[in-house]
């Protein structure tokens, strides 16, 4: 394989790439933000006074918003300042901008906020979660699906498994904390900001705002990493407020420790799964899920609904009920991490199989194989399954774990998990291409968020249209004013489904060049002479400069433009008793392996190989997709081992920082190894699969599952801690 | 940013004059500087000055027959690599390895270490094992203290305003073990910690734990209860079970006490065992 250096990596390695932290504008201020002191209270006062006695600060509260706004009110569900209720700790209540820092951060210290502090609501077991009372946190989601006999299945069983999963939070830990700079420019108020998504970002700037859409410009920075903390806004409405008060430009950035305490990370679970096993088959699954969404954020319904599809597994099952409640507390709004909440559904399901197997005293790959869906097979909710490589990818993954349990040492286990995902989400997006006589733009509102689905994944869907040369294709970044629409990057859809669009529009760019030289359009290639591409076809060679018409040679180049809007599958909706369910758009599947070692006399695990075989459709980029791979399951090895958020009983994060929330170093990463299964075709250019969220899925299952074969330790609780490890192996 | 000023000293006196100069707890006084970062939050007393004693010329090493001096801003990867360490006390050697990153011991010192005198410190155990003593020097003159004397508790020692840490005795090679668990293996806080060190000239074991608030400790009791170089499993049992007794251990947000219980007696007997079997053992021709 030739070793190929993205075309971002050596910017990157010199620090040359500027973050959204690493921004200033010339007269800028800073800006702060005024923290509750409680995670849940009364606001009785807040005096701004001595923060604006500062000398050069400005500071706002909720009574300073109808000065700016058309309508104060904006979107009730998430208002920019609370005027009564604080409903999370260090929720914002004000906000101060200075010309330094250190003063911003004075400012919001020297504001004075009276509260009466309420005993915050945390617990989201321990009653009926159809009927909470008064102590009891609200239901904000409740999903309900049955299908077939249930009572029948679990009445004749041979035996019924129940089991408890606990899963605990998880923080996304990008390279730069959530960061802005905001001005506003006449009527237009423009923010600049590290986001996955522009225009997912002005809708709800505008919704939040109560302004128009079109008088709000969202510019994208480079993105240290997105994995689903950077979907919607967070800084950026303090900020707009803070220029519009102060008539200057401000920067407002998240120190790491509110980055922690503010950057939604993902919700802690409870799930309860339950298995009727007739004839060495399952007959009969239940599923009952709660979720922790905090003080929540609009997208819970789709969390809810989404994420409990993957609870009961890729199986062939008869009779099944999921039932899911995401309940509101007093933690902050917590939000999707990589592949929202599908690790942690994983981990119950795919660790209730292998226990399964275990009572059954059968192979736990056989005994999946025996259930997996394929193609044609029907889901939980009825929705018809497309190509789906992940049988082929179990087959494989048992014969490597096969070969890995014969070096096995004493206290080590080899196990697998299996996760499946659905990538091309519904959401849609538009490309704009334009071919000048040196080179290929793709002009874009989403900048490279690091996973290189950007700047490798849709330029190498340009690259395979046209033949061009890879140095030859720009990504040129723009505003929403002048970029073309896109959902944003996140649910796995860069490739496979803007991927769509930029293929769409480079057939038209060849279709044009095919007309223009009179040659069948799918004989056109790009290569490039003395600096000049040249459309080549046959013997026929032009250059693109004599092809182009003086307006297009003005304009700066040959503009096309493709567009690809996701089309959802159908579900079975006389299966759904109540809540939104959503279908999946496209299947990839993943069966991983892992060796670990076990110290059975402390519960220390050691993952001393690693494996991962991926159903990805097509692989457009492959040391990309490898490098997506690699990165995801050394991710999930935090979430299944080392990461979890913890909150004090006053409803703060306690470990807000990287010495006690612990993410895996390289020390902690086995050699991984990469496989790919191609040929179960996905929607996306060329039949590619996303591979973003895919492949962090399994992990904590799979290295739960090692460590049961390697102690015979049954963990039901992530991370496994040592210490977990220790009391479920009854040291403690 | 806080503003301050830097001062480089290059001789000891120097040094002991930038400590007399402004108000007590306007000086930061830096070795390596790893801990500056945590120094700088939430100061009471704004920041002046900061003395750095890289530059004085106490990055030594020196082994006098079985003695070892280790100066005190000695780099702890420079320890680490001395061809004779790993020999001759690997207890000390596994100690200085386990703490942080190779990076970080790039900078890291065992004068820092003692004086952050963190009730987890990798160094402290292994430190209290040897029988180790703090060379101190001051305005006054100088002192030396056993480690058992100079650390009182976190950032809290025995030493003066006006006193630095000048090098570190060791007064003889032993066999020894330092073992740790954490939950992050290759770069944490360690849960617990356990040194063991077999004294030739005592002709008896040294234990010391780590992860012990307010400070790691030396168990005499336990010692005792190891009859020689090479403690049969009931002795090792014995003591291993009157360590997690004693021990007083507590929970805090890295382990319960219960886990901390369990740890010690597990490393403690894999401790004595590795210190007995390692080629430098009194027992190994």
């Amino acid at each position: 394989m030739t070793f190929t250096v993205r075309p971002d990596a050596d910017a990157k390695l010199r620090g040359q790439v500027a973050f959204a932290t690493d921004l200033s504008v010339p007269g800028m201020l800073w800006g702060a933000l005024v923290p509750a002191p409680v995670a849940r209270g009364r606001i009785r006062s807040i005096d701004l006074g001595p923060a604006r006695a500062i000398d050069g600060a400005v500071a706002i509260g909720p009574a300073d918003l109808a000065r700016w706004l058309p309508s104060a009110i904006g979107d009730a569900e998430r208002p920019v300042f609370p005027t009564d209720r604080i409903q999370y700790h260090s929720q914002p209540l004000a906000a101060v901008a200075a010309p330094t820092r250190e003063l911003a951060r004075r400012a919001a210290r020297a504001v004075r906020v009276d509260v009466e502090p309420l005993p915050p609501i945390e617990e989201i077991e321990g009653f009926d979660p159809a009927h909470p009372g008064p102590d009891h946190p609200e239901v904000i989601a409740h999903v309900l699906a049955r299908h077939g006999d249930l009572d029948a299945a679990f009445g004749s069983a041979d035996f019924v498994l129940s089991e408890t999963y606990r899963t605990a939070g998880v923080c996304q830990v990008a390279l730069e904390p959530h960061a802005c700079i905001a001005e506003i420019r006449g009527e237009v108020w423009h923010v600049t900001t590290s986001t996955q998504t522009p225009f997912g970002t002005r809708e709800d700037l505008a919704s939040m705002l109560g302004l128009p859409e079109e008088r709000i410009v969202v510019e994208g920075t480079w993105v240290g990493g997105g994995f689903g903390g950077k979907g919607a806004p967070l800084v950026e409405p303090y900020a707009l407020l803070l220029a519009r008060a102060s008539d200057r430009p401000v920067c407002l950035a998240l120190s790491y420790r509110e980055e922690f305490q503010l950057g939604r990370t993902s919700l802690p679970s409870i799930v309860r799964i339950e298995s009727a096993v007739k004839g060495g088959r399952i007959t009969g699954r239940r599923a009952h899920w709660r979720l922790d969404a905090g003080a929540s954020l609009p997208g819970r319904d789709f969390t809810t609904g989404y994420a409990i599809g993957f609870i009961l597994g890729p199986y062939r099952i008869p009779a099944i009920e999921m039932e899911g409640y995401a309940f509101r507390t007093n933690k902050p709004p917590l939000g999707p991490h990589r592949a929202p909440m599908a690790p942690q559904c994983v981990f119950a399901e795919e660790s209730h199989m292998d226990h399964l197997a275990a009572r059954l005293g059968v192979d736990p790959v056989a005994f999946r194989r025996s259930h997996v869906w394929k193609e044609g097979d029907r889901t939980h909710l009825g929705q018809k399954v497309g190509p789906f490589g992940l049988d082929r990818c179990l087959e494989r993954a048992g014969a490597l774990a096969a070969t890995w349990r014969k070096d096995a040492a004493p206290n080590t286990g080899v196990a697998m998990g299996v996760g499946f995902w659905s990538t091309v989400t519904g959401a849609g997006g538009e490309a704009r291409l334009v071919l000048s006589p040196t080179e290929l733009k793709i002009i874009e509102g989403e900048r490279e968020i690091g996973s290189g689905s950007v700047i490798r994944g849709i330029v190498a869907v340009a690259e395979t249209v046209l033949g061009i040369s890879r140095d030859r294709v720009r990504v040129d970044y723009h505003d929403t004013r002048s970029a073309p629409f896109d959902s944003g990057v996140f649910g796995s859809r860069t490739l496979a489904a803007l991927g769509q669009a930029v293929q769409k529009a480079a057939l038209v760019l060849r279709d044009e060049l095919g007309k223009r030289l009179s040659v069948p359009a799918d004989s056109v290639r790009l290569t490039e002479e003395n600096g000049e591409l040249v459309a080549v076809s046959g013997r026929h060679r032009a250059l693109i400069r004599s092809l182009l018409t003086e307006t297009e040679l003005a304009a700066g180049g040959l503009t096309s433009e493709g567009r690809h809007y996701g089309t959802s599958g159908e579900i079975d909706t006389a299966r759904i008793v109540e809540g939104t369910f959503y279908p999946y758009t496209d299947f990839t599947g993943a069966a991983h392996v892992a060796m670990v070692k076990v110290d059975p006399e402390t519960g220390a695990v050691r993952v001393m190989r690693y494996a991962a075989f991926q159903d990805a459709g097509k692989i457009v980029d492959l040391p990309t997709a490898q490098g997506s791979i690699e990165g995801g399951v050394a991710m999930g090895l935090g979430t299944a081992l080392t990461e979890e958020t913890t909150w004090a009983e006053d409803g703060h994060l306690s470990n807000a920082g990287l010495l006690d929330y612990r993410i895996p170093t390289l020390g902690e990463i086995p050699p991984i190894e990469v496989h790919f299964e191609e040929g179960f075709s996905g929607a996306g250019p060329y039949g590619a699969k996303g591979l973003g969220e895919p492949p962090i899925i399994p992990v904590p299952a799979t290295v739960g599952n090692a460590i049961f074969a390697a102690s015979g330790a049954a963990m039901t609780e992530i991370p496994m801690t040592p210490e977990r490890v220790a009391r479920a192996l009854k040291l403690l | 940013m806080a503003t301050f000023s830097f001062v480089q000293p290059s001789t000891t006196d120097e040094a002991l004059a930038a400590l007399r100069l402004g108000e007590p707890g306007e000086t930061m006084i830096v070795a390596g500087g790893t801990d500056v970062l945590f120094g700088l939050e939430g100061r009471r007393i704004p920041l002046k000055r900061v003395v750095s004693l890289r530059h004085l010329p106490w990055k030594t090493l020196s082994w006098a027959g079985e003695s070892l001096r280790i100066g005190s801003t000695l780099p702890l990867r420079t320890l680490e690599r001395d061809p004779d360490l790993r020999r001759r006390i690997p207890g000390l050697w596994q100690a200085v390895r386990a703490v942080g990153s190779v990076a970080l011991r790039h900078r890291a010192t065992l004068g820092g270490n003692l004086v952050r005198s963190s009730p987890a410190s990798d160094l402290i155990p292994i430190l209290l094992a040897l029988d180790s003593e703090v060379d101190i020097i001051g305005m006054e003159g100088e002192r030396s203290l056993p480690v058992d004397q100079f650390v009182r508790a976190s950032r809290t020692t025995a030493l003066g305003s006006g006193e630095l840490i000048r090098s570190v005795a060791i007064p003889e090679a032993r066999a020894s073990a330092f073992l740790w668990q954490r939950v992050r293996p290759a770069n944490d806080i360690s849960q617990v910690g356990v040194a063991v060190a077999y004294s030739p000239s005592r002709k008896g074991w040294r234990i010391a734990v780590g992860g012990v608030v307010p400070r790691p400790v030396l168990l005499p009791q336990a010692e005792r209860l190891l009859s020689g170089p090479f403690p049969g499993a009931a002795e090792l049992r014995a003591a291993a079970q009157e360590a997690s007794m004693r021990v007083p251990f507590a929970t805090d947000r890295r382990a319960t006490e219960e886990y901390r219980r369990q740890l010690v007696a597990t490393l403690l007997q894999r401790a004595v065992r590795a210190a007995g079997s390692h080629p430098s053992s009194p027992g190994v021709p």
